[in-house]
């Protein structure tokens, strides 16, 4: 065995994972999910932000990244469509909830249902005429669609144009729970339940029929077609969810951000989260975790060199990129670890 | 809503030539390198940026041209133009090849996803991007007037103006020369070939890495090129221009068919008539809608762009 | 232990002692550190604008620090790009940071608005220098800035009026083409030139349009400009656009007046357009070189650079803190007080007084035409 394998934390943890038994899996998984839910209180650490704060970081761009970054390796990574637009659905729950919030008097968690469906039926409109386009067309569309959702909202007066919605309702508390501006641990938490609702529908997809048809799209979709899978159907459906789940952040952002204009979703957003998805491992659900919470923190612990910290922020895509190409934990490690496993025992 | 159009009509066609042929010469630093890699050069846009300051370079700092001194005339005007534009084809050229270097060769060597080399292209623009906020203290820079912008003769109510007319021949010119070059260099066979088939070209004899680096720099070339035209008919750069230029012209290559260098020119001048033609009926508010609808529209109906063939299939 | 790591590890002992009696030795020397913050765009595209705001908020620390001896500011730069998305994450750590006892900024409208919600929350006071937006100190507005925010600028519904007479002062039955930068602090103040027109006798609008501000191509624009007749065109977005823009204007033939906003109101405006720019209007608050050649030649020879645009404004935000923290006022709420009340002059001759919404009383805005290069001031526009 190399040296360097003793590093390779994913193969390490997939190993763990395998090797235990269902009451170990357990513990495992509520005490990680205990260990992530307590991070707020790492404040002190050497994990503080400089400037920004530490507990709102963990909220945006943290945790808002690493959902929509969830979101949109469904449609990336998942089934191998290049999404440059994914912003749309973000802004398109953002201002659901913004107009919403302020015309309807409806709370947040009401809102987010409308939120999540106006994302999907986008979704489905630009799905249904798009996703027959393949590669980087596809990517220009999008790219195109996430431009013009902007552009219309910055052009419209119902949405107050460039100058954004203001006061947007806070959610309201949840028991005992308080939403607070100035303490965001509460907002952290819902962040946390929503990415664990991300994985989990991902996780049970996967293993079923849309995974297998994804899986199936990504490698060869003429193939795929030809097996009888109906690869548009599946296309649109990966799109749709994912759309779900950025229409999803957007309506936790405008709720938390208490004010949205539309210069906060351009195409710089798509990238970012594109970045999160290739940089953490594309396809790997932990790979994408890791990736956006890194770039999410990144920029923020790195303000002391503030100058030039989107400099850093760049030359860090390309190094890391160079040297691990698949992500830092990437998809391919793990199947190899399987089969590994397979042939020792 | 139609009145600026009917009134204006020759005006905004020479100006949308004018933007047209500029977006044709970045367009063409896109679709070589997708034609032969087969992947979006994401860092041409800055690439473009860079060479707009090869033309600052040269005027400002080596001739000594400011503000307010006299544009240039007679033998004196040519050769400050064409060194000119010779410094903003090399300094996007080297800046293109750097980026090969750094964002591709490792990545390619491997043989690895693309969306890894996306991303590193990516990082490699945002870098660059980022290296000449730091350069030029985030401030616009405004060149010197050295051609003057006289008006040759009014036809229809438009202006003819010189720097317009030369921008058209000159980039005209460079696009042909380009073209030939393709089509009929041995440099041009072999990034033809590796276009075609990669494998079968390395097979017989050709030097990959070199044609890539060719290409690159071919490229890099054109769009330095265009950095020159930009300059000289808008006498201003700054650090972000990159962006909106390049997504333009990457609009137009999609547009014309991607790969193709035929369709990079049909697809940067109608881009360029385009957005004046939209900008004139709807307002420039629309003006980025409009173009993406359109590109929407061609593409469902002619699903690789309106000159779908790559660029191995150009016949010599 | 081998050598080489003992011999590493007495060197960064000694590094670490000696670092750590530095900073014993001058925290004895100093008596009192106070920290006040800068909040605007520091890097990104609108940069340049933060650097010449802070470097003035600098200018006025260092000027204090030399006539009060044994008081240390810090400035803290809070970056937010100019960008909402960005300030709601930083202002959350400037709301909770309670060593710092007052802000310069934010400097633009959107990302005050985000940060307003965490500064109210921590009581803590914001002057801004730019901030022009209406809506801002509007107490029916639900961007309403109060009780934290207060500004040293005019706004917009003051600017407007304003832009709108100088623009067309001596032009008969002006024929007016407004147009704008799609940015949120231009459409706004459009709007404003718009309804102020209308109180000038004789004037027309003949046409508006609005162009993303990345834009460099202005061809569509002229057309319309051309195909409406307009005598007057009045810009309200940014000086580097303004400059692109007048010179294809003047290329293409048209002599229509130019005229624009204080965003379009910065020396660089007729060095990058050139001969282009001559006889353009521009409304805005003099800068320092504009007050005082003196005080400019003070300022290149402290801070190495030139002021730039809303030095004036910071200068002044600046100074409200720090006489402030010299009366005492060292707690967030006696800050807020002090400002609430403070009554002093303007480094421009004029009173600072802010009303109950945060608003300065004078914010009288200036004419400017451009003359051989050089924005020239013409007088206060009445």
């Amino acid at each position: 065995m190399k040296i360097r394998d003793y590093f390779n934390l994913r193969d390490w943890g997939a190993t763990l994972w395998e090797n235990a038994s269902r009451s170990k899996r357990i513990v495992i998984a509520i005490s990680s999910v205990i260990l992530v839910g307590l991070l707020p209180f790492a404040g002190a650490s050497f994990l503080a932000t400089p400037i920004a704060a530490y507990d709102a970081v963990l909220v945006y761009p943290v945790g808002v990244f690493v959902l929509m970054a969830l979101g949109l390796n469904i449609v990336v990574g998942k089934s191998g469509m290049l999404d440059l637009g994914y912003v749309a659905f973000f802004a398109i729950g953002a201002y659901t909830m913004a107009l919403m919030g302020t015309h309807t008097g409806l709370n947040t968690w009401e809102i987010m249902p409308f939120g999540i469906g106006f994302a999907m039926l986008a979704g489905v409109l630009l799905g249904l005429p798009t996703l027959r386009l393949r590669g980087d067309y596809l990517a220009i569309v999008t790219l195109g669609f996430g431009e013009i959702v902007r552009l219309v909202v910055l052009n419209s007066t119902w949405s107050k144009g460039p100058n954004g919605i203001a006061n947007i309702p806070m959610p309201p508390d949840i028991g005992p729970l308080k939403f607070k501006l100035d303490d965001q641990k509460v907002f952290f938490w819902v962040v946390v339940i929503m990415i664990l609702l991300t994985i989990w529908m991902i996780r049970r997809l996967s293993v079923r029929r849309p995974g297998r048809a994804w899986e199936a799209i990504r490698q060869d979709e003429d193939a795929a077609e030809l097996m009888g899978v109906p690869t548009l159907k599946y296309k649109i459906w990966s799109f749709t969810l994912g759309a779900a789940v950025g229409g999803a952040a957007g309506v936790l952002y405008a709720s938390k951000n208490l004010f949205i204009a539309p210069e906060m979703f351009t195409l710089n957003v798509s990238i970012l989260i594109l970045s999160c998805v290739v940089f953490g491992g594309i396809g790997n659900i932990w790979g994408v975790v890791v990736g956006a919470t890194i770039l999410g923190y990144l920029p923020d612990r790195i303000r002391f060199i503030s100058d030039a910290r989107l400099f850093v922020f760049g030359t860090v895509l390309v190094v890391v990129m160079n040297f691990r190409p698949d992500g830092l934990l990437p998809r391919k490690k793990r199947e190899k670890a399987i089969v590994k496993r397979e042939v020792n025992a | 809503m139609f009145a600026v159009l009917i009134d204006q009509f020759w005006s905004l066609t020479i100006a949308g030539i004018a933007l047209g042929f500029i977006y044709v010469l970045i367009s063409l630093g896109y679709t070589m390198v997708y034609g032969v890699l087969r992947m979006i050069n994401f860092a041409n846009s800055e690439i473009f940026m860079w060479g707009t300051f090869g033309t600052i370079i040269t005027s400002r700092d080596l001739f000594g041209y400011t503000q307010t001194s006299e544009p240039a005339k007679g033998f004196k005007l040519a050769l400050v133009l064409l060194v000119s534009l010779l410094m903003s084809m090399l300094v996007a050229g080297l800046t293109a090849v750097f980026v090969e270097f750094v964002a591709y060769r490792r990545l390619r060597a491997k043989g690895t996803n693309r969306l890894a080399t996306l991303i590193s292209a990516i990082g490699i623009s945002i870098a660059l991007q980022e290296l000449m906020r730091l350069l030029t203290h985030s401030r616009p820079v405004g060149a010197p007037r050295v051609l003057e912008k006289i008006i040759l003769s009014e036809v229809w109510g438009a202006n003819i103006r010189l720097d317009t007319v030369i921008t058209i021949i000159a980039a005209a010119i460079i696009y042909f020369i380009l073209e030939r070059f393709i089509k009929l260099s041995r440099m041009g066979k072999a990034i033809r070939a590796v276009s075609q088939n990669e494998d079968a070209a390395k097979l017989m004899g050709v030097n990959l890495n070199r044609v890539i680096t060719t290409t690159f720099l071919v490229g890099g070339l054109a769009t330095g090129a265009a950095g020159f035209f930009y300059v000289t008919v808008f006498e201003y750069t700054k650090f972000n221009i990159g962006f909106t230029m390049g997504m333009a012209a990457f609009t137009a290559a999609v547009l014309g068919g991607i790969g193709n260098i035929r369709g990079a020119f049909f697809g940067g001048l109608t881009l360029g008539l385009l957005e004046v033609y939209a900008s004139a009926i709807l307002g420039t508010q629309w003006k980025a809608v409009t173009v993406f609808i359109v590109l929407v529209l061609v593409l469902l109906f002619k699903p690789n762009g309106l000159f779908g063939e790559a660029v191995q299939q150009t016949r010599a | 232990m081998n050598q080489k790591i003992k011999q590493g590890l007495a060197i960064v002992t000694a590094a670490a002692l000696a670092f750590g009696l530095a900073s014993v030795s001058t925290a004895t020397a100093a008596n009192k550190t106070y920290y006040i913050a800068y909040q605007g765009p520091l890097s990104g595209g609108e940069a340049s604008t933060g650097i010449d705001e802070q470097n003035a908020v600098k200018y006025a620390a260092k000027l204090f620090m030399a006539k009060n001896k044994g008081i240390t500011i810090k400035v803290v730069s809070v970056d937010d790009q100019g960008d909402p998305a960005v300030a709601s994450t930083v202002a959350p750590g400037i709301g909770t940071n309670k060593n710092i006892l007052g802000v310069v900024g934010p400097a633009y409208s959107g990302a005050t608005i985000a940060s307003l919600p965490y500064y109210k929350q921590g009581g803590l006071v914001l002057i801004s220098p730019s901030a022009t937006r209406v809506s801002l100190t509007d107490p029916a507005s639900p961007d309403f800035g109060g009780p934290v925010f207060h500004r040293v600028v005019g706004k917009d519904d003051l600017q407007g009026p304003a832009l709108a007479k100088y623009a067309t002062a001596g032009v008969a039955n002006a024929k007016v083409f407004i147009f704008d930068d799609q940015s949120a602090y231009a459409v706004p103040l459009a709007g404003f030139v718009t309804s102020g027109l209308k109180k000038v006798t004789g004037a027309s609008v003949v046409g508006t349009d609005s162009v993303p501000n990345t834009t460099t191509d202005f061809s569509p624009t002229i057309a319309k400009i051309k195909t409406s007749g307009a005598t007057v065109v009045i810009y309200t977005g940014y000086y580097s656009q303004a400059a692109i823009f007048i010179k294809q204007l003047r290329d293409s033939g048209s002599t229509a007046i130019f005229a624009g906003g204080d965003g379009v109101f910065n020396q660089e405006f007729p060095k990058l357009a050139g001969n282009a720019a001559e006889g353009s209007r521009v409304t805005g608050v003099g800068g320092l070189a504009g007050i005082s050649s003196k005080l400019e030649a003070d300022f290149k020879k402290q801070m190495g650079v030139s002021s730039g645009v809303y030095s004036v404004e910071s200068y002044d935000a600046a100074n409200i803190l720090l006489e402030g923290i010299k009366a005492g006022k060292t707690t967030r709420a006696l800050m807020l007080k002090w400002v609430n009340a403070y009554k002093g002059k303007s480094v421009s001759g004029n009173t600072i007084k802010f009303d109950k919404n945060g608003d300065i009383s004078y914010g009288l805005f200036a004419g400017f035409t451009s003359k051989s290069g050089v924005l020239v001031n013409t007088g206060i526009i009445k």
